[in-house]
């Protein structure tokens, strides 16, 4: 049996509350005896969850919301052959960032993931670069259209 | 070498100074204004070679520097700093910024740090043919009313615009628009060593390339773009994992065989057989002999020479043989011949030139016959696959497994060139960017691979072992080579370099440009390794007019046949090894397989493992010691000694604890 202070999800709803805020009638007759709950959202009633199964949906049951759609990937999350547009440099080391910069690499450049095994190999322009996996890892991309990277502005 | 010998003519009135990014043809560009007349030097104080040459330009005599390929103006690598010293030696000098055309955009940033130089400048968009094949186009004109001034677009590989190149040269002018439009005041380049990346440099390349993409915007077109030819194909197979390493398989091969085995067989062969000691020792004999005439007797010995072409190690076509009685450095005193000083005095400077350890008779025909083949075929690969593009495809297919070793995929070729000749490996570890990198190949190199005179006794020892042992061995070398290596990168200091490579579009390699980088290696080469043959020759003839070698013999003994558990004739076999390989090995060789074989395969196995493991030669001692300083190369020797018979004599108690 569940405790006062257990909390139940609405099957009807969704909402999510505490057992004692359950909306039941002051004046029911049935009283404790009652094994149902009532939703304080919308009134519908309902014999709460075992605690055991309650712990089993919780720990593995996917989330119900999905995760918001990404437009923003790390280079090492893209396909190979896939355009994108560079958003960021995360590296902490400014020499690095520099290094990518005057290979024409810097945030708004277009590129092109070209391979990713054995090391990885961007196209940005017309110069192909070979990146390790660890400088990949940083460099914040957004995915791109294929035609737009063959235009001037590449 | 240094500034007095770049410019031994008359100075001439005007210098132009090439500039541009790396791979944009500026060499080639170089050799069609300069001719053959050229100089490659290091710069002082570093290892990066510059290129000096002359060329009379409208009537006008020009001294022309051909500066390393550098992507920013900023002293932040041994490259760029030569050519910021280039840039602010030479103050008057007309820049000529070649570019990439394929490339516009970085060619740009790189123009955009040039012009705040404030110098009259030309730019020449090179590879025009190649930026047609990929189907783009550049409104030269407008490029030029933009930057303001002269663009030049050439096919420099094809002689295709040089002319109107030199016409340019007088109407250089300063790009003063690209440095309004930038509006910075940047201090010029300085020669502070490395200087570390600032925030705001970083922001102010960003800002140039804004200022680039308008320009880029506004004259660079591209229609579609052609289907890839079969040198871009062949550029992206190189790197991916399958295809990639079955070339990989196909250029090592064929690396090996051309340097290791045509190079240091057949033409080896024919230079110190052939050569050396049916022609120029016995010349050299008789030369000096004439000169300080003694009573002695040379004696005679016979040289064999082969002319073989190789297929696999052990495997050959012989073409040609022939044994013939020649005059060896070996003699005998004439009995009953008065030794008077005078005769001791002419006695050692005869030996010091034709002896057995003579000048003429070891050094020169070490340095000419037996590594001189060797290194000129490794520089004539290197150039064919530098010129190619493969060399950075190569590194990226590495560099996961040299990460483990501590070091990145460019120290694949030193490691590859020490199968050849470790000395010369030891000397191309300088195209490594960063010391601690430059440092851990160096001692790979001295520790675990074998050169090729090395080899070619191991394997004929490897013949005596079980197959197990055999691999028993190559598996201890690998794994040593990566624990050390591992070890070595944790526990020196500094940073590895970052792996950010360039690949290089794959072309077809020009053969002028490869000849002349091959020939003006081959004289950097005669000039500072022979004197290092030389000297050590020398060592070794003190040495034994001392009888210094049989003390140290002695000395090493007890470990040899205590530790080692080899016997103590061995003990000279390494000695005589480090200071001349081929001779030390051979006693080995001798030892293990010849009629009166002393050595049980045991034996064999442990003296294997300690001569793989032990320093190559004294050559390459010196060689360290130039290339790292004397306290690095001290500190290499004695640990690759202490560590070669450490392990040596570990095979050897341990096998003989399980019972092999």
């Amino acid at each position: 049996m569940s405790a006062p202070n257990n909390y139940l999800h609405c099957p009807l709803c969704g909402f999510e509350f505490i057992r004692r805020e359950s909306a039941c009638e002051r004046g029911c007759p049935l009283g404790k005896y009652c094994k149902l709950v009532c939703c304080p959202n919308c009134h519908y009633e309902f014999p709460p969850e075992l605690r055991v199964i309650s712990w089993w949906r919780r720990l593995f049951t996917p989330s119900a919301c999905p995760k918001p759609p990404r437009d923003l990937f790390s280079l090492t999350e893209l396909n190979e052959g896939d355009h994108a547009e560079l958003v960021r440099l995360t590296s902490e080391k400014v020499s690095r960032r520099n290094t990518l910069a005057v290979y024409g690499l810097v945030p708004g450049s277009r590129l092109v993931l070209q391979q990713k095994r054995p090391s990885f190999v961007i196209r940005v322009g017309e110069t192909e670069l070979a990146l390790e996996a660890d400088i990949a890892r940083e460099l914040v991309v957004k995915r791109i259209a294929a035609d737009a990277t063959t235009g001037a502005a590449s | 070498m240094n500034a007095e010998i770049i410019t031994p003519l008359p100075p001439p009135a005007r210098t132009l100074i090439l500039v541009g990014n790396p791979n944009v043809g500026k060499s080639v560009l170089f050799s069609k204004l300069t001719g053959k007349f050229v100089i490659i030097s290091n710069y002082p104080g570093t290892t990066v070679e510059i290129t000096t040459g002359r060329s009379v330009i409208g009537g006008e005599n020009y001294a022309v520097i051909d500066s390393p390929g550098v992507n920013e103006l900023a002293a932040r690598t041994e490259d760029a700093r030569v050519t910021c010293d280039v840039l602010r030696d030479h103050p008057e000098a007309t820049l000529v910024q070649v570019a990439d055309a394929k490339n516009l955009r970085r060619a740009l940033l790189l123009t955009t740090q040039l012009a705040e130089l404030k110098r009259p400048m030309v730019l020449v968009l090179n590879m025009m043919d190649e930026l047609d094949k990929v189907g783009g186009h550049i409104d030269v004109r407008k490029l030029s009313e933009l930057i303001g001034i002269p663009v030049v677009p050439t096919i420099a590989t094809a002689r295709t615009g040089i002319h109107l190149l030199e016409k340019s040269i007088a109407q250089a002018a300063v790009p003063e628009r690209l440095v309004a439009r930038l509006n910075s005041q940047r201090p010029p380049p300085t020669a502070a060593a490395n200087l570390p990346c600032q925030e705001e440099d970083y922001q102010q390349n960003v800002e140039r390339l804004a200022r680039v993409n308008e320009i880029v915007l506004q004259v660079y077109t591209r229609v579609r773009p052609r289907k890839p030819t079969f040198a871009q194909r062949l550029g992206w197979w190189a790197t991916q994992p399958l295809r990639g390493t079955l070339l990989l398989a196909l250029v090592l091969y064929f690396t090996f065989w051309f340097v290791g085995l045509f190079g240091a067989g057949t033409l080896v062969e024919f230079f110190e057989n052939a050569i050396f000691s049916r022609h120029i020792s016995p010349v050299a004999i008789h030369l000096v002999d004439a000169v300080l005439p003694f009573p002695h007797q040379h004696k005679h010995e016979a040289s064999e020479y082969k002319l073989e072409i190789p297929l696999l190690p052990h495997r050959s076509i012989e073409l040609f043989s022939s044994t013939e009685q020649v005059l060896s450095p070996a003699y005998t005193v004439d009995p009953g011949a008065a030794g008077g000083a005078w005769t001791g005095v002419l006695r050692f400077v005869h030996d010091f030139l034709v002896g057995e350890y003579g000048l003429f008779t070891m050094a020169l025909s070490y340095g000419f016959a037996i590594v001189l083949p060797i290194v000129t075929t490794f520089f004539l690969l290197f150039s064919v696959l530098e010129d190619s593009g493969y060399l950075s495809r190569l590194a990226v297919m590495v560099n996961r497994i040299f990460r483990a070793m501590g070091l990145n995929g460019k120290a694949v070729l030193p490691m590859v060139l020490g199968l050849g000749c470790d000395t010369m490996a030891t000397m191309t570890t300088r195209i490594l960017e960063t010391r601690k990198e430059r440092v851990i190949t160096t001692l790979l190199l001295a520790l675990a691979v074998p050169c090729s005179a090395q080899l070619g006794v191991l394997m004929a020892m490897t013949a005596r072992v079980s197959w197990v042992a055999a691999v028993f061995w190559v598996a201890l070398m690998v794994a040593i080579a990566f624990v050390v290596g591992w070890l070595a990168a944790k526990l020196h200091g500094g940073a590895s370099s970052d792996f950010v490579l360039e690949l290089p579009p794959m072309r077809r390699p020009e053969l002028g440009n490869v000849a002349v980088k091959t020939l003006a290696r081959l004289e950097w080469y005669l000039k500072e390794v022979i004197p290092l043959f030389v000297l050590g020759t020398a060592i070794l003839f003190f040495f034994d007019k001392l009888n210094l070698l049989e003390k140290i013999t002695c000395f090493g003994e007890p470990i040899v046949t205590g530790w080692l558990g080899l016997p103590r004739e061995t003990a000279n076999a390494f000695l005589i090894g480090f200071l001349r390989r081929d001779y030390g090995a051979v006693y080995l060789l001798d030892a293990a397989t010849g009629p009166n074989a002393t050595l049980s395969p045991h034996q064999i196995l442990v003296s294997m493992v300690t001569i793989t493991l032990f320093m190559p030669c004294i050559a390459t001692l010196f060689m360290i010691a130039r290339e790292l300083g004397k306290r690095t190369a001290a500190a290499i020797t004695v640990f690759v000694f202490v560590f070669a018979f450490f392990v040596g004599g570990l095979v050897h108690h341990l096998g003989r604890w399980i019972g092999l």
